[in-house]
């Protein structure tokens, strides 16, 4: 069977999700964040307290964590489930869909390709927050001299780096099984403003069935439930166990959201 | 008219129909928007799906292209099963369907691009000039870095056409491609489906207008309810049953009299007298016209016009 290069149909998708314009601004407007709050920090200049934000003050390795850490509550999960919106249903609704079905591209081959697109865009999204981050925390506290833990240990750049890039990696994955499902719920609908409503609402919905003490039970199957442990890069000894957790928990999302997507493109109409 | 028909059409060389529909039947919920359709394309035709709006001819064509599963019956494409076999099959297969369908942040080429990069039967290295050879083909060389936004009604459905021929295809299906087009562009049109048909492509064109069809095709479908009317070989529809003869007389009064006597059923009009000639033909009608005394000054059989017989089929129930 014919079919055209997978790398030609990856390299085809991903410039055309950079070459969109919403992506182009929401990156763009990304990366603003932690300008954002670093500059609100250093104006505010409150020694007291005891946040994670008061820590970036004269400790710049800590502002990508936290600037990754407040983007993904919301600003990420939107940004990516943007791109997943425009993936399948937003193609669907501009009538290209048909046109790369009728070309063709397999079903099964179009999922991949539209899953990687919208991991890209959580990729490039999260290097924005995390370089400009260094790059902010940096320029604020000028030579860096080393990041102080949350346990009051101090370890090297070159360490503390390792860790707002193990940070970046986790966020990634966490974004991953927002986008999972999004996408899933993409090849569903001829209408991205409903994958948009949808996956954004449901975690409106973990969030307040999280603060809930009677569902305590719940917990575990939230997807939100671990995202406080992205603080975790910033204890000395890293402690992994909240990291593996969301990660393996992000994992089964994933696997929902494939399984869901993959079932749903098969019978698909265009 | 049915299969046995078209199959004598069919091109010699060719081993089979490019076409070939049994039974297909699609149903959304209680609404039956193709009932039972059997068809036939040679290859190398040009094929007019003709029928008024909402007669089941997008839903058909979307069912040809895998773009929609069947209730019921079978669809082979070039000798492959269809939706099974789509990905052997679509290759080969150009396609404007439902109107041009691209992105409107991307300039023409860049959408070309994109379409470009998802055919297979296109090497890496021939896009770009594959592109621009489509983008001539269809006059929008000039206007290919604009947006698509920015285009016209007309120049996107050109768009869409420089896409279905991206790639020199065996089997191409047009879904009302003049659609939004002046009549500079419908002449483009049917220029490239004749172009096609010269090259031996097999041409699948719907539309409502009939000038289109009877201007294009080579063959004819009309479809109604969901349901094949009639299909064939144009000229065997256009030379139908009941032909009617045009006789130019001054006297058409006293012609109609003269043939009305001789139990011929003729009525006068303008210039001279119809005949529709059942149980008779034209040298009786001639014959007693003159043995009447009745100044003939030209007969001539009028054709039956597609529209007439569109009209007929479509509003009058099937024949």
């Amino acid at each position: 069977m014919m079919r055209a290069p997978l790398a030609r149909l990856l390299r085809s998708e991903v410039r055309w999700v950079l070459r969109r314009p919403r992506t182009q601004v929401a990156l763009g407007l990304l990366a603003v964040v932690p300008v954002l709050i670093g500059v609100g920090i250093v104006l505010a200049d409150s020694p007291d307290g005891s946040g994670l934000l008061t820590q970036v003050a004269g400790n710049g390795l800590v502002l990508p964590v936290a600037a990754l850490s407040i983007s993904l509550a919301l600003l990420l999960p939107l940004v990516v489930t943007m791109a997943a919106a425009d993936a399948l249903a937003g193609e669907s609704a501009h009538g290209t869909l048909r046109g790369l079905l009728l070309a063709p591209v397999g079903r099964g081959r179009l999922l991949v390709v539209k899953a990687v697109g919208v991991l890209a865009v959580a990729v490039f999204a999260v290097t924005a927050v995390a370089v400009l981050g260094i790059a902010t925390g940096f320029v604020l506290v000028g030579e860096p001299g080393g990041l102080l833990t949350l346990s009051g240990t101090e370890v090297g750049v070159g360490s503390g780096l390792l860790r707002v890039v193990l940070a970046a990696l986790w966020t990634v994955g966490q974004l991953a099984a927002v986008g999972a499902v999004a996408l899933a719920i993409s090849s569903a609908t001829d209408h991205p403003l409903v994958v948009l409503a949808a996956a954004l609402g449901g975690l409106i919905v973990f969030g307040v069935l999280s603060a809930l003490p009677a569902l305590e039970w719940m917990q575990p199957l939230l997807l939100t439930t671990g995202w406080a442990a992205i603080v975790d890069v910033l204890r000395d000894p890293l402690p992994f166990d909240g990291l593996l957790t969301s990660s393996y928990r992000a994992a089964c999302y994933v696997a929902i959201g494939a399984a869901l997507a993959a079932a749903r493109m098969t019978t698909r109409e265009a | 008219m049915t299969a046995g028909a078209t199959a004598e059409a069919t091109v010699a060389e060719q081993p089979g129909p490019a076409v070939r529909v049994r039974g297909l039947r699609k149903t959304f919920g209680s609404t039956v928007a193709v009932a039972s359709i059997d068809l036939d394309v040679p290859a190398g035709a040009v094929l007019g799906v003709l029928g008024p709006n909402g007669s089941g001819k997008t839903t058909m064509i979307r069912l040809l292209l895998a773009l929609s599963r069947p209730t019921a019956g079978t669809v082979e494409l070039l000798g492959h099963p269809v939706p099974s076999a789509a990905g052997e099959v679509l290759p080969h297969v150009g396609a404007l369907v439902e109107g041009p369908g691209f992105h409107p942040f991307l300039s023409g080429r860049e959408n070309l691009l994109r379409a470009a990069a998802a055919e297979p039967l296109l090497a890496s290295s021939a896009i770009g000039s594959a592109v621009e050879t489509a983008l001539e083909r269809v006059g929008l060389t000039g206007a290919a870095s604009r947006r698509y936004r920015a285009y016209s009604l007309g120049m996107k459905q050109r768009l869409g056409l420089a896409a279905a021929l991206l790639v020199p295809r065996r089997l191409v299906v047009l879904d009302e491609p003049t659609n939004g087009l002046d009549p500079a562009g419908t002449r483009e049109v049917r220029r490239i489906i004749a172009e096609l048909h010269a090259a031996g492509t097999t041409v699948l064109v719907s539309s409502h207008l009939l000038a289109e069809v009877e201007a294009t095709c080579t063959h004819v479908a009309v479809l109604a309810e969901g349901t094949l009317i009639t299909s064939g070989p144009l000229s065997a529809l256009l030379d139908g049953d009941a032909p009617v003869l045009r006789v130019r007389t001054p006297d058409g009064a006293a012609a109609a009299a003269a043939l009305r006597s001789a139990g011929v059923d003729a009525s006068p009009d303008v210039d001279g007298v119809s005949v529709e000639l059942v149980g008779t033909d034209a040298p009786a009608v001639v014959g007693c016209l003159v043995r009447a005394g009745v100044a003939v000054h030209e007969v001539r059989r009028q054709r039956t016009g597609l529209d007439e017989l569109f009209a007929q089929l479509t509003e009058g129930g099937a024949p």
